[in-house]
């Protein structure tokens, strides 16, 4: 990682790093992901919960992390709130 | 020797400098979007052929009159430099003594003193620099002057040559070449008679480099027969060829050597910038032969060198370590680092290799070691390079900056980052980085 510069740090200059990117989920009958998009899931490394800022504004994730047919590997979530599926890098 | 002469000649242009900011080596502030060192396009080359010879005749009288041969500098006790006088009798260089002998059984041989023949180079630059302040050094016995704006002080050519000659004729037979670039002077050097001089005039550099041998080119033997099996004997036949047709055969070389010939290219004459060396030296009580001692003296002199204040925040780019021998004699090694460096195994190593494959050819009395180029290791002040890892350090930071900064200039928006630590404790991944704009 580079070394912030000498310049003052202003958080309207701040750009988010690994933003959650909307995907299409379907999920088996243990509500594990099966395929995500078009390609399939072929391991389920791990599982695992969070909920966090229950506080102000409740965030509950359902978290796997997977490879996929090809290699790739992605962390999922789930927002249990809406229901919607997010992929981000692991 | 002409090819070596104008290989050496390609080889010693130095490159293009940096634009920043920085404080040289004694800590005056100079300011590098200047051009860092100064330059000149109409050169004169100073020649003197066998310079080491000459230097043993002039400190042996009489030895100019017989046929005088100078053994190598190395362990192989061949030739390295054979008089007039002694080819004439079949003497060659590379010849071992007792070939030499079989031949020449009248031949004077001469113990190398690399060591002499360095100081009285210098002496010889020194006394140019009287004259202008643009030298460049070649090989021993070559040097370039830069005359660009010498006419207001000395008059035309001819008086710049003849200035130039009373510096250095006094004890030398030189000769001179004045042209414009380094290599219409050097041809033109090459080509005067002992104690003379060729001028050539503005504009005519392509006729006069037109009835010159191929020879005077920078050649490598297989170039140099397939351009004679070609039929090229002159640089005049080379550059009558389309310049393509001579870069499909011998590749960007051959480019390169067309646009010589052509006289398209003018290197100019880059003056050196000579920082006192830092010189560490340790005299033996009783000399030493035994490399182990002599590797154990250098590692202490490279220490005691690294120390020295003036070397903080500067690597080293090139060291000397000369040996003074019992008997007179003196050995010499040069080492020029392609990345310079302020660490001691690094510095060491090719000395040590030095010491290994060319030994001194005796005892040695005194071992001296000078650290003679530098390269800045950071564009803060040298004050605040407080190791060679720092100024390392800052160096790459610096050049980081600079990249950056052109980049920006370039497509006038911002295009790099900083990843920055936001909160690295997060549960949530997108919280724990961020990206903010790298401005340098």
């Amino acid at each position: 990682m580079v070394a912030p510069s000498r310049a003052p740090l202003r958080a309207d200059r701040l750009r988010a790093l690994n933003v959650p990117q909307s995907v299409a989920v379907e999920c088996d009958v243990e509500d594990r992901p099966q395929t995500v998009g078009d390609v399939t899931v072929a391991t389920v490394l791990e599982s695992w919960r969070i909920d966090d800022e229950w506080w102000r504004q409740s965030i509950t994730r359902c978290y796997h992390e997977v490879i996929l047919d090809g290699g790739r590997r992605v962390v999922l979530f789930e927002d249990v709130a809406t229901g919607e599926w997010f992929a981000q890098m692991p | 020797m002409q090819n070596s002469a104008a290989t050496r000649m390609q080889l010693s242009t130095p490159r293009a400098c940096g634009c920043l900011e920085l404080r040289d080596i004694f800590g005056s502030h100079f300011d590098l979007s200047m051009p860092q060192r100064p330059t000149s396009s109409l050169a004169a080359c100073v020649w003197i052929p066998l310079f080491p010879l000459r230097c043993e005749e002039a400190r042996r009288e009489g030895l100019a009159s017989h046929p005088t041969a100078l053994l190598a500098p190395d362990l192989s006790r061949k030739l390295w430099q054979v008089s007039p006088l002694a080819r004439h009798t079949g003497v060659r260089p590379g010849m071992t003594v007792s070939q030499a002998i079989g031949l020449c059984p009248t031949l004077r041989l001469c113990e190398p003193d690399p060591v002499h023949y360095d100081e009285r180079f210098a002496r010889l630059l020194a006394a140019l620099n009287e004259i202008s302040p643009v030298i460049e050094s070649g090989e021993l016995g070559l040097a370039y002057v830069g005359t660009d704006g010498l006419e207001g002080i000395f008059g035309p050519p001819e008086k710049v040559v003849k200035a130039i000659e009373c510096v250095v004729r006094g004890t030398w037979c030189v000769r001179i070449g004045l042209g414009r670039g380094k290599f219409a002077a050097w041809v033109a050097a090459s080509r005067a008679k002992p104690g003379e001089a060729i001028i050539v005039p503005p504009q005519g550099e392509k006729k006069f480099l037109a009835a010159q041998p191929i020879a005077v080119l920078p050649l490598d033997p297989d170039t140099h027969r397939r351009l004679r099996q070609l039929g090229i004997r002159t640089l005049g036949a080379l550059a009558a060829l389309p310049e393509e047709a001579v870069t499909a055969q011998f590749g960007a070389p051959g480019r390169q050597l067309w646009r010589l010939a052509a006289g398209h290219t003018v290197e100019p004459v880059i003056g050196r910038n000579a920082p006192e060396p830092i010189v560490a030296a340790l005299t033996f009580f009783t000399p030493v032969g035994e490399r182990d001692l002599l590797e154990r003296a250098l590692d202490q002199l490279i220490a005691r060198a690294l120390k020295h204040p003036r070397r903080i925040g500067w690597r080293v780019q090139a060291v000397r370590l000369r040996a003074e021998i019992e008997g007179g004699r003196s050995w010499l090694a040069d080492i020029l680092f392609k990345d310079p460096t302020a660490d001691a195994a690094r510095i060491a190593a090719p000395l040590r290799t030095r010491l290994e494959q060319a030994p001194p050819p005796g005892a040695v009395e005194r071992l001296v070691l000078e650290l003679t180029a530098f390269a800045p290791g950071t564009a803060e002040l040298q004050l605040f390079a407080r190791d060679a890892v720092a100024a390392a350090r800052a160096g790459q930071r610096r050049a980081l900056e600079s990249a950056a900064r052109e980049i920006q200039q370039r497509i006038k928006r911002s295009c790099l980052y900083h990843v920055i630590e936001v909160q690295p404790w997060s549960r949530l991944p997108e919280r724990r980085y961020a990206l903010i704009d790298f401005e340098p």
